[in-house]
């Protein structure tokens, strides 16, 4: 990979460490982490359990800042941001796709899929265009009055993918997100992702399945919270 | 996110919830609706008592009565003629102070009317000002004028029960009293006016409602009252018994001519009321005429002013009592509520932890969150506040129809927005810690809350 020097990178962590808990045995989930991800790439985050994804996916999603080291995640330094900055990077900048698809059970999908725009601040008209228009890439338009009770985890994970989508973010985080689905579904949504790479976007991809992370066009391993391997594929 | 969003969120929530929210309510709408009934009961009694209070001359009339005079001066008491028309004469001098002067001279007499019934009375002599020292009305005719009372005219003004009891055959028909003579202890006097009845203004309504041939509202017995004021007696029943000539005529047909009575200056009176013109100079009027009486009671203190103030104030201290402890139930009721409020929104926001772990994750700052939650009580308290004011408004009719009262409620638009004011405050109130407690939510540990 040939990084532009001043292209700022998409995410870039340098030396970051979590420290969870000050008692006598404080669990260091990351420790000591150096990761640039350039804009455009798909990324795989790998390791086994407890190995500090989730944590890495965390400070990455600026839903949490390091103990120690710096943060940057679309050229902006979030090590030490308060929370309006977060939530604002969170709204703008970047797309989770949870594995337990986290929609919110009494809107239908539609306004599940128009959530970030109202924090956004986007008129009530904007949303719906939107939402209809990130509705019809995951192939869902027959389902926007729908609750998400009335759905399959498939469905449900394409409606996340588009609530995902809908702010048009410059990096899309999935934590496991076929970790709820079956194989089949599970092959939809990376489908999914892949397309969404191929458009060019960023894609950090949290999986423990090496089949799964064998989609991604990079690598990475993580074990007791260090990268011990790096690659592309 | 604005507070509109906030709203129809919190009003999402609600629909949801729809049982839930209104036993969340009940607190709110208890509170409200006897907010709502305090302010409307309190506020029909002392638009009663107003009306009433105006109907009886008013807080400008005052008047001055006799006393005993102390017993270290009793010597000196002798020295004073006591109230005179030489008083109401003095009056007169500070005609910027006193508008109207009403002296009156009282005989017990027989009256009769020789088409009608012969019935015994008060009559009472006075000046035309009384027409408005007591608040008269006309029902047809004139009061007494200046030129009655110059030549001792022998006309009278009687009272719509006084009229009643003269003609009861013609009473209430469309027959004409004026000018048709009446004899008062034997002499001729001439009907020159008929006053208005005098009645509270649910009588009148009560009357009006008979006279529709509607049936009475429940609870109230049909008979008992003829149609006039007869049987029972009120504060307005001196008004409507009322037989009026000029005080020279009274004075000179029934008083003097016996021995040694004393010229008419110097005649007792059995009243003197005056209006004062200028309320806001009442103080200042009763030193100016205790200036004056000074001089007609050659400085003996035997007299004392009536004034209506302390009646008014005694009105006023217990209607704010009553103010006070209604405002009690409902301020615990809202109390109550509050709590309820509080209560159901920690619950619901321990419900949706997850929710609002999405909700910070797609970008939601905290105080979107507090805005959420806050918003969602206190469209609680606004729906509550506007059902009690429905339970309110159904209460009173409720309690008109089983008890009717004195003085029928009012309801007044400030009382309407003071409650529905009160439950929004509330439901703000009661929503403070449970939005501040959701808007510290950690995004990931919300994220991960089973
Ligand atoms: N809030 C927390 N408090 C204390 N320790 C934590 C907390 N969150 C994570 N940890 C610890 O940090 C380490 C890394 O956790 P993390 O969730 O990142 O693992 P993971 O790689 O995502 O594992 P999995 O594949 O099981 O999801 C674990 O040892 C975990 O116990
Ligand atoms: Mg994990």
């Amino acid at each position: 990979m040939t990084a532009i020097p001043d292209t700022p990178a998409a995410v870039d962590l340098r030396d970051v460490r979590k420290i969870y808990g000050t008692g006598p045995d404080p669990v260091a989930a990351l420790d000591g982490v150096n990761l640039r991800i350039d804009p455009g790439e798909f990324v795989a985050i790998t390791g086994t359990s407890g190995s500090g994804k989730s944590t890495l996916m965390h400070l990455v999603g600026c839903l949490d800042t390091p103990t120690s080291g710096h943060v940057s995640v679309a050229g902006e330094d979030i090590s030490t941001a308060g929370s309006d900055r977060l939530a604002r990077l969170r709204n703008r900048s970047i797309g989770f796709v949870f594995q337990a698809f986290n929609l919110l059970p009494r809107l239908d999908v539609q306004r599940n899929i128009e959530l970030p725009l109202v924090y956004a601040g986007v008129s009530a008209a904007e949303r719906s265009r939107r939402a209809a228009a990130a509705a019809a890439k995951v192939n869902l338009t027959d389902r926007l009055t729908h609750r998400p009770s009335e759905l399959s985890g498939g469905q449900c994970q394409r409606v996340a993918v588009a609530r995902a989508l809908v702010n048009d973010p410059a990096l899309i985080l999935a934590d496991e997100p076929t970790g709820n689905l079956d194989s089949a579904n599970g092959a939809d949504v990376l489908r999914l992702l892949a397309s969404l790479h191929a458009a060019g976007r960023t894609i950090v991809l949290v999986t423990h399945d090496p089949a799964v992370a064998a989609r991604a066009a990079r690598i990475v391993e993580l074990r007791d919270g260090r990268i011990i391997k790096d690659a592309k594929t | 996110m604005s507070w509109l969003s906030g709203l129809l969120i919190g009003l999402q929530e609600i629909r949801e919830h729809k049982f839930r929210s209104f036993l969340t309510m009940l607190g709110v709408i208890l509170g409200v609706a006897s907010l709502l009934a305090m302010f409307a009961l309190t506020a029909g009694i002392a638009a009663g008592w107003r009306s009433t209070m105006q109907q009886i001359g008013g807080l400008e009339r005052v008047g001055i009565n006799d006393k005993q005079v102390s017993l270290e001066f009793a010597d000196l008491a002798a020295l004073s003629p006591g109230r005179t028309l030489a008083d109401a004469e003095a009056l007169r001098g500070i005609p910027h102070l006193v508008s109207h002067i009403a002296p009156e001279m009282q005989v017990g007499a027989t009256i009769s009317a020789p088409d009608g019934a012969t019935v015994s009375a008060r009559v009472t002599g006075t000046w035309p000002d009384n027409f408005t020292v007591s608040q008269h009305e006309m029902a047809a005719g004139r009061f007494l004028t200046d030129l009655d009372l110059e030549r001792g005219a022998r006309v009278v003004i009687l009272g719509d029960a006084k009229v009643a009891e003269l003609w009861p055959d013609e009473y209430g028909t469309d027959a004409d009293f004026l000018g048709r003579t009446i004899t008062i202890n034997g002499r001729p006097f001439a009907v020159a006016g008929i006053l208005a009845r005098y009645e509270r203004e649910q009588d009148r309504r009560r009357r009006q409602a008979l006279a529709r041939g509607d049936k009475p509202p429940a609870g109230q017995a049909m008979g008992g009252r003829g149609p006039v004021g007869s049987g029972r007696r009120d504060m307005f029943s001196w008004k409507n018994e009322s037989v009026i000539v000029p005080l020279s005529t009274l004075y000179h047909e029934f008083r003097s001519g016996q021995k040694d009575t004393p010229p008419l200056a110097m005649a007792k009176l059995d009243q003197l009321n005056f209006r004062v013109r200028d309320l806001s100079r009442f103080d200042e009027t009763l030193r100016e005429v205790q200036n004056l009486l000074k001089g007609t009671r050659r400085g003996v203190d035997d007299y004392d002013f009536d004034t209506r103030e302390d009646w008014f104030e005694r009105m006023e201290t217990s209607l704010r009592s009553t103010q006070l402890s209604g405002g009690l139930i409902a301020g615990i009721s809202l109390l109550v509520g509050g709590i309820g409020i509080a209560n159901i929104m920690l619950a619901s926001i321990a419900q949706r932890v997850r929710e609002l772990g999405v909700r910070l994750a797609v970008g939601a700052r905290r105080r979107d969150v507090f805005l959420q939650i806050l918003a969602e009580s206190t469209v609680i308290g606004i729906i509550g506040g506007l059902l009690g004011l429905g339970a309110g408004v159904l209460l009173l009719a409720l309690l008109e129809r089983l008890a009717p009262l004195e003085s029928p409620p009012v309801i007044e638009p400030s009382a309407i927005l003071i409650s529905v004011g009160f439950a929004s405050a509330v439901g703000v109130l009661s929503g403070l810690y449970p939005a501040w407690r959701a808007s510290r939510l950690d995004p990931i540990a919300a994220l991960r809350y089973e």
